[in-house]
């Protein structure tokens, strides 16, 4: 391992913890941040008139980091950029592992002094092996270690994502919209400008992380595709790998007078690239948090063939035409399914040929043994390698609001379905005309991990993308 | 007649300060590197015109070879289908004079003769270089509504078999490569590991900026490039 890879991995789990910086005015939002922290905290801040308001937090203040004891893993510096190179340089002739770079200003302005500074920092962090994180970055979340982008941001338990932005605003966002449907972060690295790490150095790091089971990043550009394929394809052959890909740059276009390059779009490049690397591509946050919430929450399907449930005639088919729009298949059931549902099925207002219109066979979710027996004959069926389920907010939320154990126990059931069941499971949840009561519906089926989704649109496209990557070498 | 070493066709442009290469020594670069082309061979004379012609059998093409001419068909330029001998010499002179006429200061250096190609379905096939990924390489089907439809896959050279196989099959105009209503089926495996060659002679060839293979004609037998045009990349 480079020394360089070595002192990013120890930024990334550190053991002692600087902040350079930290300031009345942003609230001391970073020495906030790493409260949860266990290992040691310190402060570096000259300003006599910043130093008690940390001291008050019960954090030990030095006016140089010099003066700090021991090692230094990780340091979070918030500094004025022209201060910076200095910070950057005491770093380095304290043997820092890696620096976070909060402070902006640098190449993003496009004028000269900032890409100037930024190009002495980087120089600096080069010459020392010194794993410098962004300029114009939120660092760090390790949420088992209690290292923060954001004091929301939950700690205790690492979570199975790796995830890398290019944007702070997105790791942070990604991060708490993702936990509030329980996909949670292994570590999340802010990249900034990436200066000295890029974003194939961070995709090495989470492919050897044994907390991250699955890396999600959202990307701009990088410096060296060729590098970052070789990146992608060595990571895709261990985890699965989305990628949310934002902007289109323009230094890919230039003049020329050839067919193929004037086919040749900077996006087509990208989609190009990440087909090549067998990696998943995604449009949205929310598009990214879906397929994590398939690919994590699902066992791998076998096969593109969906058995769908659904209450009404209505929602049957336009379920039938999300699955089938998004590249799965909604097949007939077997002739063996046929003859067990014809025992019981109430075809007055339902019908089962797939999808199983079965409102008012489950009495709406009241008739649980009627729902176990369905999902059991899905579950046999050999037509069948998947199933999406409606939970049917428009007519329900309001009997879930005034009878909650009702949902539970319907919940309960499809918990211990999954459990027994080795076909991939979704449901959806659309947020409908209560949302308050559908937010607290959906926080329950997120408790007991099971993936739900917002519409039929989202589980089909989730799924679909998510069987994609489990039939890839078929 | 003579024919220049491989690596010579780079850098005999290199000394003429060209970056373009004309397509008699596109070709010879591409076949030196096994991809299938219609070889072209440069006549200065009517006479070579003639033997390179009865070499290769009829119908031949003829096309003008000169750097300042590069829109060969525009300029009357190009005469396909010519039959036998006879029309071979007149031809010649036809595309000479019409070259003369179109730019007077041009050098001509004189007349490519190849055979014609026998028809298949038009594949277009090429590199362009991109600022993040370096060389990335196209594929789709050829003809005149390409430019329209856009129907093109793209891969980052180098690629391995499985690409070529991805990127063949990702195009929307598959099916015509499958054979429709009763056309004849293209040999995909041809185009695959053409494909491939390609993307190792990339590999091979860093100076390469450009590269254009249209038309590939694609029939059950195989996959052979009938034009070719390579840009070299500006020296620093």
């Amino acid at each position: 391992m480079s020394e360089l890879k070595a002192n990013l991995a120890r930024a990334l789990s550190p053991k002692t913890v600087v902040v350079v910086g930290d300031k009345r005015m942003n609230g001391y939002m970073w020495l906030r941040n790493m409260q949860p922290f266990s290992g040691a905290i310190y402060s570096v801040q000259v300003d006599p008139n910043e130093i008690p308001g940390i001291e008050e937090m019960g954090v030990t203040n030095y006016t140089s980091l010099a003066d700090v004891p021991g090692d230094i893993d990780y340091v979070l510096c918030a500094v004025p950029r022209q201060i910076s190179p200095r910070i950057i340089a005491d770093c380095a002739a304290k043997g820092v592992a890696g620096v976070a770079l909060f402070t902006s200003g640098f190449a993003e302005t496009g004028e000269e002094e900032g890409a100037q500074l930024q190009a002495q920092i980087g120089e600096i962090a080069r010459e020392a092996s010194m794993a410098l994180i962004g300029p114009n970055c939120m660092g760090v979340y390790n949420a088992k270690l209690g290292i923060r982008q954001s004091g929301e941001q939950p700690t205790g338990e690492a979570g199975p994502v790796g995830f890398i932005s290019q944007s702070g605003t997105h790791a942070i966002n990604f991060s708490l919209t993702g936990a509030a449907q329980g996909v949670r972060i292994s570590t999340s690295i802010s990249m900034g400008n990436a200066e000295v790490l890029d974003v194939a150095d961070y995709v090495d790091y989470l492919t050897d992380d044994p907390d991250t089971e699955v890396i999600a990043m959202y990307v701009e550009g990088t410096k060296d595709g060729r590098r970052l394929l070789q990146s992608l394809k060595r990571a895709t052959a261990r985890k699965p790998v989305v990628v949310w890909k934002g902007g289109v740059t323009e230094g890919g276009t230039r003049a020329t007078q050839s067919h193929t390059a004037s086919l040749t779009s900077s996006m087509a490049v990208w989609d190009a690239v990440l087909k090549q690397a067998g990696a998943i591509e995604t449009l949205s946050m929310d598009d990214t948090i879906d397929v994590l919430k398939a690919l994590l929450f699902c066992k791998p399907a076998k096969g593109r063939r969906m058995g769908l449930m659904a209450m009404t005639g209505g929602q049957s088919v336009v379920i039938t035409d999300a699955f089938e729009r998004a590249g799965q298949v909604v097949p007939r059931l077997t002739d063996g399914s046929y003859a067990k549902l014809a025992e019981f099925f109430n075809i007055i207002g339902g019908s089962y040929q797939n999808p199983l219109d079965m409102g008012g066979t489950i009495g709406f979710g009241g008739q649980h043994d009627h729902l176990q027996k369905l999902l059991d004959i899905l579950d046999e069926d050999s037509n069948v390698d998947a199933f999406a389920m409606e939970l049917a907010s428009g007519f329900m939320a309001r009997r879930w609001q005034a009878d909650p154990s009702s949902l539970d126990t319907m919940l309960d059931l499809l918990v211990k379905h999954r459990e027994r069941s080795e076909k991939p499971f979704v449901l959806t949840l659309h947020p409908g005309h209560v949302e308050e009561v559908t937010a607290q519906a959906r926080a329950k089926v997120v408790e007991r991990g099971l993936p739900v989704f917002h519409s039929f649109e989202r589980a089909a496209r989730s799924l679909a993308l998510a069987t994609d990557y489990w039939l890839r070498d078929t | 007649m003579a024919t220049k070493p491989a690596n010579g066709v780079i850098q005999q442009a290199r000394n003429e300060g060209r970056t373009i290469l004309s397509e008699v020594d596109a070709k010879e670069l591409l076949a030196s590197a096994g991809i299938p082309v219609v070889e072209a061979k440069l006549a200065a004379t009517a006479d070579e015109a003639v033997t390179l012609a009865d070499g290769v059998g009829y119908p031949v093409a003829l096309k003008i070879v000169s750097a300042q001419i590069t829109h060969k068909s525009d300029v009357g330029g190009v005469i396909l289908n010519v039959p036998d001998a006879t029309g071979v010499r007149t031809a010649f002179e036809e595309i000479m004079a019409a070259g003369k006429n179109a730019d007077p200061s041009a050098t001509i250096d004189g007349v490519s003769v190849q055979r014609m190609a026998e028809p298949g379905i038009e594949i277009i096939t090429g590199m362009t270089m991109d600022a993040q990924f370096g060389p990335v390489l196209m594929f789709g089907l050829g003809g005149v509504l390409v430019e329209v439809l856009k129907d093109v896959a793209f891969r980052v050279v180098p690629i391995e078999p499985k690409d070529a196989k991805q990127m063949i099959r990702e195009i929307q105009g598959y099916p015509v490569l499958e054979g429709i209503r009763g056309q004849e089926p293209a040999d995909v495996e041809a185009l695959e590991s053409l494909l491939v060659q390609l993307s190792a002679f990339i590999e091979a060839n860093p100076e390469i900026a450009e590269l254009d293979l249209n038309p590939v004609f694609a029939s059950q037998t195989g996959a052979v490039a009938v034009d070719a045009r390579i840009v070299l990349a500006e020296q620093e």
